[in-house]
């Protein structure tokens, strides 16, 4: 088990190509699990393979434990990989898919088989060990791989998507079980996804990378609730944070924001945690608020500038909440590389903005309706909309 | 399988397509059969007429069977005579009597059994002598229409029974009657089995080289980067297209450089490298996906760990594919063989110039021919059904995803 330290290490590509990775600084502590995400081609996979020296480093210094490792060839390493296709050894056995490090290491036989049934029978793979991998399934080709990385016992774990091939079901199970394998195995793990439940529910803290940059390291909750910038806060969570442009008045200590049709009172509290609005009076800020900030008037006491009322578009009944969908006749905040844009396919209106709120699952609230809505906007977040900068 | 259209129409459309795949089916065929038919038959049988696709010999009794001596006697039946009849003698003097009274009839006899009576009679303008003949009780007073020489045949069950006639008249009994020795004889005496002997080293050397040199190159323009890999794949690839006319005669002032004229190394050393087969590799390497690779660098393989237990087992159905390609063409080529081996020493002739040889204009062992040609097509036809599920089967992703 070791420590991953990236020393402004970047990543270019040949010639003038782009930067996959810039200048990247990241401690991962020994026995952390990180998970690296963001939208795709934000270099999370070019730092992971970086760290297994399957990409050369362009700058920088790279440490595994105390070492070195920019000129280090993979195999010395010592670290496993799992990868998005499983990469199995597609003519070997299970047996020899996960015996094959130890047996390049040149292990004895009797501990490589005793190191492979242990592995094996971790994983719940022990019936199976001779069989090809083309005669299992998903779920257990993916244990295999999973088998092929532990049974080394190395100091880092490695993971590149690798729960991206299962079905929905499969996936939140294995991913339990993943976290479950890490916390017993207490082995520094890196993991990468592009999905933000996955970073969310599996990671002791997050990275947040965007084209090639780091945007902020933290844990999961304090991502949440303190996002470093516009995207952060744009691309943890789901559904995702509402974000709109809106223009302050009043005073500074009770702000009253604007956008379209509507007006809502800023509460002192959030003043607090953002002084930066109280000099934004009179202009132009962007105001996030998480769909759990809505709340059906009369769940919550709040004073009745603090209310907004709107027409549902479409109400999704999930049991314990519904989800309310609305339309604000303002043009979008635009956030690059964030899932919002275009999310599932669907039509991204230029001069409107979609809101979504989480309310209740005891309210009934209908399609075509128009409801009331109390919104917290104590818990509230303020950003610059030029350079997407918090105004703390 | 999934539901198929019935009814009569569907049926006779069905029926049609399997007809005419059997009649196709058939005609393919046809040339092997004969090449293998032709090898069992011996030469009488080659050239009878009409021709037949069975081997047939005539049958035989052992001559002590009937109370002779000597060799197996051919068998006949003769005409208007019931029974089976062996030819005792195949050489004997035989007169045609037919007589006076009725000059259509013919009875053949020894010379011998006529005598002379001293009287003359003039037929179709020829003055002939009257011979009385001893016919039992009766004797008929003929003339002698020819001379001839005949057979003495014997009925097989009733020693007494002999008749005298002429071979070709008679009916030879006949059965299937395959003959293996035109194996044996051409193996033997043609030496066939030094050129079988030097075929199968030809061949099995160059396909080993082929496929060695294959994977190597193949595994190298697949996934090492160098300078001017492209380039220089290019130039391989082009190099397919030039056609082997062109280089016979630089290869061979090559191989006259190297003291190889004659010699079986000539047959081996160029053709163990094949940009065809390189490229075919190649392709093959480039197919399979990255990560199967990067997860074995990271397991600590080697280069050469990867290339031969990783890259090499997933990539035997590329590799049965050359492997045959090569066979075919290291087991069938005949015109560099034919150019390099030319002393006339028969030490060196693979096969296909032996066959040669055999099948020469003058030649009249043709039923030995035709066994060299059974033996000579023989390995590639089991090369080719043991290696066909490799052509089918699918390609090394099977294990993905």
């Amino acid at each position: 088990m070791a420590a991953v330290t990236f020393s402004a290490v970047t990543k270019n590509y040949k010639g003038d190509g782009p930067t996959a990775v810039d200048s990247l600084d990241l401690a991962i502590d020994d026995g952390e699990f990180m998970v690296l995400v963001g939208p795709s081609g934000c270099g999370k996979s070019t730092a992971l393979r970086m760290i297994a020296g399957l990409e050369e480093i362009s700058a920088g210094e790279l440490r595994i434990g105390e070492h070195v490792v920019n000129d280090v060839p993979p195999g010395d390493r010592d670290i496993a990989m799992v990868f998005q296709n499983y990469a199995l050894y597609p003519h070997m056995t299970v047996r020899a898919n996960i015996g094959f490090a130890l047996e390049m290491s040149k292990l004895p036989k009797p501990e490589i088989k005793a190191r492979t049934e242990k592995a094996a029978e971790m994983l719940g793979l022990t019936e199976y060990l001779d069989r090809l991998p083309k005669a299992l399934s998903g779920g257990q080709r993916q244990r295999v791989a999973m088998g092929r990385a532990i049974v080394r016992s190395p100091q880092v774990f490695l993971m590149d998507e690798p729960l991206s091939n299962l079905d929905a079901k499969l996936r939140v199970q294995m991913r339990s079980e993943i976290i479950q394998l890490q916390r017993q195995l207490g082995t520094t793990m890196v993991y990468v996804t592009h999905d933000q439940v996955e970073a969310m529910t599996m990671g002791h803290r997050v990275a947040v990378m965007r084209k090639g940059i780091l945007q902020q390291v933290a844990a999961p909750q304090e991502l949440y609730q303190r996002p470093a910038n516009l995207f952060v806060a744009a691309f943890i969570g789901s559904p995702a944070m509402n974000l709109v442009n809106v223009t302050l008045s009043g005073s500074p200590d009770r702000p009253i924001a604007t956008f379209a049709e509507h007006s809502l009172a800023i509460d002192d509290r959030a003043i607090a945690r953002y002084p930066g609005i109280a000099d934004r009076i009179g202009s132009t800020v962007t105001l996030g608020l998480r769909p759990e900030h809505f709340v059906m008037d009369g769940d919550i006491d709040l004073p009745d500038d603090q209310k907004i009322w709107l027409d549902v578009d479409l109400a999704e009944a999930m049991g314990a909440e519904v989800h309310v969908h609305a339309t604000l006749a303002v043009p979008p905040v635009e956030v690059e590389g964030s899932p919002v844009a275009a999310e599932d396919g669907e039509e991204i209106s230029m001069s409107t903005t979609k809101l979504i709120a989480r309310v209740e699952g005891v309210h009934v609230v209908e399609t075509g309706e128009t409801i009331r809505l109390a919104v917290k906007t104590h818990l509230a977040h303020f950003f610059d909309p030029a350079t997407g900068e918090p105004l703390r | 399988m999934s539901v198929r259209r019935k009814g009569p129409k569907a049926t006779a459309v069905r029926v049609l397509t399997y007809g005419v795949l059997v009649i196709v089916a058939l005609i393919v065929i046809f040339p092997f059969m004969v090449a293998l038919t032709t090898s069992l038959k011996n030469n009488d049988d080659i050239f009878r007429y009409p021709p037949t696709l069975v081997p047939r010999e005539v049958s035989t009794i052992a001559a002590e069977d009937i109370g002779a001596d000597g060799d197996a006697l051919p068998l006949y039946s003769l005409e208007g005579r019931p029974g089976t009849y062996a030819l005792v003698d195949a050489d004997v003097s035989l007169a045609e009597f037919r007589p006076l009274d009725d000059l259509a009839r013919v009875i053949t006899l020894e010379p011998s059994a006529g005598v002379k009576n001293g009287d003359t009679v003039v037929i179709d303008g020829e003055e002939e002598d009257v011979y009385v003949l001893a016919l039992g009780d009766e004797t008929v007073e003929a003339y002698r229409a020819r001379l001839t020489s005949g057979g003495l045949f014997q009925n097989v069950d009733e020693a007494s029974d002999t008749q005298l006639g002429l071979i070709n008249l008679a009916e030879p009994l006949e059965k299937f009657g395959p003959r293996p020795q035109n194996f044996t004889e051409v193996w033997t005496d043609k030496e066939l089995g030094r050129s079988l002997s030097n075929t199968v080293l030809v061949t099995f050397a160059v396909v080993i080289g082929q496929i060695i040199t294959s994977i190597l190159g193949g595994y190298a323009f697949a996934r090492i980067n160098f300078r001017g890999r492209n380039g220089i794949f290019m130039i391989y690839l082009g190099s397919v297209m030039v056609p082997f006319v062109v280089l016979i005669i630089p290869l061979f002032q090559l191989m006259l450089q190297f003291g190889w004229l004659d010699n079986l190394s000539a047959l081996i050393v160029p053709f163990a490298f094949t940009a065809y087969g390189t490229f075919l590799m190649r392709q093959f390497f480039v197919g399979i996906p990255k990560e199967i690779e990067e997860a074995a660098l990271l397991d600590n393989a080697s280069r050469s760990k990867i290339l031969w237990r990783i890259m090499v087992p997933l990539a035997r159905p590329a590799i049965a594919t050359l492997a045959t390609f090569g066979f075919l063409y290291a087991w069938n080529s005949f015109f560099w063989p034919l150019v390099i081996i030319n002393s006339g020493n028969p030490e060196g002739r693979v096969l296909s110039l032996t066959l040669s040889t055999l099948g020469g204009r003058s030649s009249t062992d043709i039923n030995l021919v035709f066994a060299g040609a059974v033996i000579a097509m023989t390995p590639p036809i089991l090369v080719f059904l043991f290696a066909q599920r490799y052509f089918v089967e699918n390609s090394a992703s099977s294990g993905l995803k």
